[in-house]
Parts: C-alpha cells; structure tokens; sequence
C-alpha cells in the first residue's frame, strides 16, 4: 500500500489508464472501419487457423463449380449428339426393314434406299464427330480433331489396342464424375467389325440381298441397344452432375457463411462496444482532469 | 550562559527556515523534473557543550538547529527494481514489435498472402484438368506459380530486411549505450570527488540514475552501490562500469539472417571479448535476430522446400502437351530440386507446354515417336492435373504446413504481447512506487512552506525580542 502520492505518480497512473482507454476505443474503430475481427493472426490464432481453412475450402469449391459446369456442358452435348443420333438410327432401320419386306420393290427403289441410308450414315458419322470444348467428345482423350475418319474408322484412343481412360470432372473434395463416353462405349467395337459405321455400310451394300440383310438388321439392333445403353448412362451421369451441382452451392453458402462469422465483425456489436468504451474514456477524462488540476496551491491566500 | 547566546540560537533558527525553504523552492522547481528525486533538510538541534569549560557553572540549554545535511530521498531496493522492470519491459516491447512486422508480411488472412497464392496456383490445376489443351488454361497455371514463388520469396525478403534493420538499431544502439556507460563512469569519478570534499552530489546522483535506467533499458544494467559514492555498472553479471573506468560493447557475428544458423551473434565487451548476456532492448533486437526472424525464414524454407518436392514428385510421373515426360516444376534456381529455399524457389518450366497434365504416355494414345524426337499423336488425358489439384488438400502438404505455421505466429504474437501487458502493469507499479518515494508532492512542499515560513516568523520574533530584552538591560545602566 503505497501511503504517500505525488502528483507525477497520479498524472502517470492516470495515463496510463487513459492510454489504455484510448487503445481499446482505436481497436474497435479500426474493427469497424475495416470490418474485420481478425486483421491479424495474432488477433485470434484459432479464427486465424478457421479463416484460412475457410478460404482454402472456398477456393476449392469455386474451381469445382467452374468443374462442374463444365462436365455438365459436355454431357448436355454428349446427351443431345446421342439423342439425335439414335433417331438416325432408328430411321437406318425402318429403310432396312422396309428393304426386308418389300420383295415387291423394283431395282430403282432398292437402291433409292441404299442410297438414303448410305446419307444417314454420313449424318451419323458427322454427328460422332461432335466437338465440345475443342475436342471430339466421343474421342476419348485423344488429340486429335475427330473420332472417326471419313471412312467411319474410329481414330480416338480407346478402341482396344489402346485403352479408354476416363476424362473426369472434379465435383468435390472426393469425388470426380466421369465426363465423357468413347466411340466404341456409344455405338459398339471397332475391333468386332461390327460397330454402328461398319454396320451401317454393310447395309447400304446389302440391300437387295434379304439374307445378308436379316444379319446386319440384328447387328443394327445390337448397335442400337448400345446406344440406349449410353443414353441411359450419360443420362445418370448428368443427374449425378446435377447433383453435385447442388451440394457445391450449398457448400458454398456455408463456407461463406462460416467465413464471415469468422473474419467479420458483428457491426451492432461492435458499435455497442466503441459507444460503452467511449463512454469509458469521456469518464476517465473528465475524472482525469478533475484530480490532476487542484493542489493546495489553489487554495493557499 | 552568554548573554547573547539567544540571538545566536535564534539566528540558526533563521538560517535554518531560509535553507529549508530554498530546499522547498528546489523541490517545487523540479516538481516536474525527470529523475528528479525529493530533497529535505535534515535539522538537527545543536546540543549544549557536553563537556563544561572549566569552572563553568549552570546548566546550559541547546545551542539551537543545525541545517547543514540536504539527502536525497531514495529507495535503493525499488531503484534495482525499476532498473529490472524497465528491462524484461524494453525487452518484451521489441520482441512484440518484431512479431507484429513478422505478421505484416505474411499478410494473413487475407487475399494477398501465401495462402490465398496457394489456392490459386492449385485451382489452375483444375482449370488444366477441364482444359488440357487450352494454352490460355496453361499460361494461367504459370503466371500463378510464378506470383506464388516471387510471394513466397518477397516475404523470405521482408523477413530479411526486418533482420537487417534490427542488426543495424542494435549496432546504432549499442554506440549509444557506450556513450552512456562511459557518462555513467565520468558521473561516479565526479561524485567520489566531490563527496571526499564533502559537497553536495544529489544532482549528480539523480543525473546518474537515470543514466544507469536508460542503460537498463538499453541492455539490461543494473546497478551495485560500492559504498564510495560510487555505483558499479553489471550487465548478466559482467561489470561494465567500475567507477572511473567503463568497458566497451561490440556486436560481432554474421550480417545476414541465414549466416545465424553456423554463428552466432554475440555482444561482447571491448577490449576483453568478453559475451554479455545483455537484457533490455538489445535482449529483445537479439532474441529477433537469433530466433524469431529465423525461426520463420526456417519454417516457410520448409513450406517452399515441400512445395517444390511434392509437386515435383507427382509432374515428373506424368507427360506434357508434347508427349515428353514431364520434368521439374519447381527448382532453387539452378536447376536443383532438393536445395530449395524460400529465397531461391522458382518455376522451372518456361513454356506452356511444359505443364504436364497427363497420366497416359502418348504410346498409349496411339502415337510412335517420330525421326526427329517428336510423337505423332499424344494423349489429352488430364488425370495429372486433377492429381495435382487435390494436393492442396494433403494433410502434410505445404498448405496444410503454412496454415499451422500463421497459427502458431498468432499464438506466439499473442502470448508476447500478453506477457507485456502485463509486465509493462508491474513496471508502471514500480515506478509509482518509485516516484510515491521520491517525487514531489506539491501539497507537501506547500505544507513545509508554511511550516518553515511560520518558523522564521517565529524566529524573527525571537530576534526582536532578545533586542527589547537588551534594549531593557542598556537602559537600566543609564
């Protein structure tokens, strides 16, 4: 207990008191104005680590939105080009069946059809050639320009001496969903000699002769199972995509939610806080200038 | 008993009220005086000769007040105290300070530091997995490594000049410390003087507190009282200043941050190159220099060193837009992959086709190698840069690394700026308990004013008195 005070001593204590006042009215005005709890990590080391993981995972979710509209570009490309592509098929084979039945049909028409599927085939092979973002979309990974030739030979990578490797999109953290499907996964192996383009051939050259003819049908209708097959799975895919479409924008609300409880100030807070501090530092002022002014001098005649 | 005798006590009585209120008017004139420590009279009644004359008779009363003595009114202990205080302050102040620029540079969190270059330079992975064969996707890719490898290196390089800077305040204080310890030694040849004559050295004593308090502050000194007079200077047990003679200080070790790792940085006396285990400011300068700066530099040396060997690691197993194996992303500058630093990482590849994004050689995409080196057909198969993409999510990974590092920054900045808070609390006790002994109350010194002028009064009165008494006495003769 100190029983003996100098002036000095007081007009110390009383600085230091108002220093602290004055640091504390600062703090919370450089919070307001930046708008930010953490400005430092040494302001909160724990909201420090939270806010740079909370930015990390945002960063991420971010790039995998961009990944994920991008996949579903492709599959909306893959979808349609299939779609319409199974139309063409199935108009292949009612000029095959009509080719089948009609023993009445002279030369003249016979090869009226042959020639019109021989126009689809064209359309059908233009259609595998579909480009998405630069490249052949039922190319596989390779690098160049198309899937098939103009002779229908598949030239993407994944046709049996070279196996398919998935084009993926990165939907989250965990998992990446598989973009893209190879000429031979759509429309049947080269290797076999009986995908949809050789089958497609074999018909333009058979029609006329029904036996040849009932073959290929059955091989057209394999091609076109195929092709159902792919519809259905790239229509599973785009769901999956839609999906994770969803996930990724409620994560993404939540890591935004997350990193402003994190960094940023609570303003009705922090204004309730400067008005009570403030208030703190006009008393102490006012106490300061009171206490520091009188001695005995002011009263000695 | 004289008959003038009275006239004479009363006349001390009067040279005692004048000299106390000149002490009074010296305490009032320095009420606001730095280091200026109270002063007070010391009155001391003059006793009646002890011993009688010879064929002396009656019994004598005192001779009146003696005011010779002026002390100074200090707490040795709670000097020793101060000097202490202001120290682990001074040197706590600096380390806090040191801290706060470490955290300026790394600029967390926010979207101009490391981390955020991180995330970027790892989403343009992501952009190469979409588009492998968009050069505008590739370029992205090493613009951000390369704005990642200069952040990494201009904060290695803000560290660096935070060093330089702290070296070079030391130097700049240590001269000054010197200029101090040899005042301090002038100050206790003067003082031995002139107590040997027997004058008065309160002034001096209180320009030479303060001296020895700013050389507490400075490099922790404090001081021995030797009895004289004199006061011995003592820095971590090493004395500095012994009376007359005050040794010199030098800083010698390595000029930049990294040499600090084979030698140390040692203040030593000059002439003797004895170490000094310094305190104060030049503890704080030291401490910065010899383990917080390089502590960090060390620490994102890692980050960088990591950076380098886990991207590296997965480039090297995949194959470019050419069909080459892919090489080094990330060298020390000299094509080196293992010696990486944060001052020397830098981005190995210099086109854009060099970013190797595929898994799959381009024999298995259908391509033969060419006469002249090149392959026919490559794969645009992009599972590499997904690969790489997904490392920022590693748990060893150079993020996950940074990440702990700021955190451990802010523990550590909050843990020293909370030590000084409240060491500068203990330190500001001190010094009122200092200044409650040794400043001036001007209600005291007002109080003595009185005292003292109601004491000449009297005395004057005594005077005047012991005239009538003998004005009486002459004219009863007539």
């Amino acid at each position: 207990m100190i029983t003996r005070v100098t002036q000095r001593a007081v007009t110390q204590t009383s600085l230091q008191g108002l220093y602290g006042n004055l640091r504390a009215v600062n703090k919370l005005q450089q919070q307001l104005s930046s708008g930010k709890v953490i400005s430092m990590p040494s302001d909160d080391p724990t909201g420090t680590n939270k806010a740079l993981l909370t930015r990390q995972a945002l960063s991420g979710n971010a790039q995998q939105t961009r990944n994920i509209t991008d996949g579903q570009n492709l599959l909306a490309t893959t979808d349609s080009t299939l779609q319409s592509m199974v139309t063409g098929v199935q108009k292949v084979r009612d000029l095959t069946v009509q080719a089948l039945n009609g023993g009445a049909l002279d030369a003249a028409s016979l090869q009226d059809i042959a020639t019109q599927v021989t126009g689809l085939r064209q359309t059908l092979l233009g259609a595998a050639n579909t480009v998405a973002q630069g490249r052949p979309v039922f190319g596989g990974i390779t690098s160049g320009s198309t899937a098939y030739d103009t002779n229908g030979k598949y030239v993407g990578v994944g046709d049996g001496t070279n196996p398919a490797t998935a084009v993926n999109r990165r939907v989250s953290d965990v998992e990446a969903i598989r973009a893209d499907i190879t000429g031979p996964e759509a429309f049947g192996s080269p290797t076999s000699g009986k995908d949809l383009f050789a089958v497609t051939a074999n018909i333009a050259a058979d029609v006329g002769d029904t036996a040849k003819l009932r073959g290929d049908l059955s091989d057209l209708d394999a091609v076109l199972q195929k092709m159902t097959t792919a519809l259905a799975d790239v229509g599973t895919r785009a769901a999956r995509m839609d999906a994770a479409a969803q996930v990724n924008s409620t994560q993404q609300l939540n890591l935004t939610s997350v990193q402003s409880q994190t960094e940023d100030i609570d303003v009705a807070k922090t204004i309730m806080n400067l008005q009570v501090q403030q208030n703190a530092y006009q008393a102490a002022l006012s106490a300061t200038a009171k206490s520091i002014t009188p001695s005995l001098v002011d009263f000695l005649q | 008993m004289s008959t003038f005798s009275g006239l004479n006590t009363a006349g001390t009585a009067l040279w005692a009220a004048q000299r106390a209120m000149d002490v009074t008017g010296q305490n009032v004139a320095n009420a606001n005086t730095d280091g200026y420590s109270r002063q007070r009279v010391d009155l001391q009644s003059v006793a009646a000769g002890a011993v009688p004359a010879m064929w002396s008779t009656g019994q004598q009363v005192g001779q009146g007040v003696n005011a010779d003595q002026v002390t100074r009114i200090r707490d040795a202990f709670l000097q020793v105290q101060a000097q202490g205080s202001h120290s682990s302050v001074a040197s706590l102040t600096v380390q806090d300070g040191t801290l706060t620029a470490v955290q300026q540079a790394f600029q967390e969190p926010g979207s101009n530091g490391i981390q955020a270059q991180l995330s970027s330079f790892w989403a343009g992975f992501g952009d190469i997995a979409n588009h492998p064969a968009d050069s505008g996707a590739r370029s992205q890719l090493l613009e951000r490594a390369q704005t990642l490898a200069a952040g990494i290196r201009s904060t290695n390089g803000s560290l660096d000049q935070q060093w330089g800077q702290t070296r070079d305040s030391l130097q700049a204080l240590l001269t000054d410390a010197n200029a101090t310890a040899a005042s301090i030694a002038g100050l206790n040849q003067e003082i031995k003087a002139a107590t040997q004559t027997g004058l008065s050295t309160n002034e001096l004593a209180d320009k030479r507190d303060q001296l020895i308090m700013k050389l507490s502050e400075q490099i922790g000194a404090s001081s021995v009282d030797m009895g004289d007079g004199t006061l011995n200077v003592v820095v971590g047990g090493t004395t500095l200043v012994a009376g007359g003679t005050a040794l010199g200080m030098e800083l010698t070790g390595p000029n930049d941050s990294r040499g600090t790792a084979s030698a140390p940085l040692v203040i030593q006396t000059r002439p003797g190159g004895t170490p000094l285990r310094v305190g104060g400011t030049a503890d704080g300068d030291l401490t910065s220099m010899t383990s917080i700066i390089p502590g960090y530099q060390k620490q994102l040396d890692g980050i960088a060193q990591q950076l380098a060997t886990q991207v590296n690691a997965a480039h090297q197993t995949g194959y470019d837009q050419d069909g080459n194996a892919g090489g080094k992303f990330f060298t020390d500058g000299a094509g080196g992959g293992t010696a990486v630093t944060a001052a020397n990482l830098t981005v190995a590849l210099t086109s854009t086709r060099q970013v190797a994004a595929a898994t799959v050689d381009p024999a298995s995409a259908g391509g033969t190698l060419q006469p002249d080196g090149t392959w026919s057909a490559v794969s645009s198969d992009s599972n590499l840069a997904d690969t790489l993409f997904q490392q920022r999510l590693l748990g060893t990974g150079a993020d996950a690394t940074y990440n702990s590092m700021i955190t451990g920054l802010g523990v550590q900045a909050t843990a020293t700026s909370t030590t000084l808070s409240a060491q500068s609390v203990i330190s500001t006790n001190v010094d009122a308990a200092v200044e409650s002994t040794s400043g001036v109350n001007l209600d005291e010194e007002m109080t003595n004013m009185l005292q003292f002028q109601h004491g000449y009064a009297a005395a004057g009165k005594l005077v005047s008195t012991i005239n009538q008494m003998l004005d009486d006495l002459m004219n009863m003769v007539q």
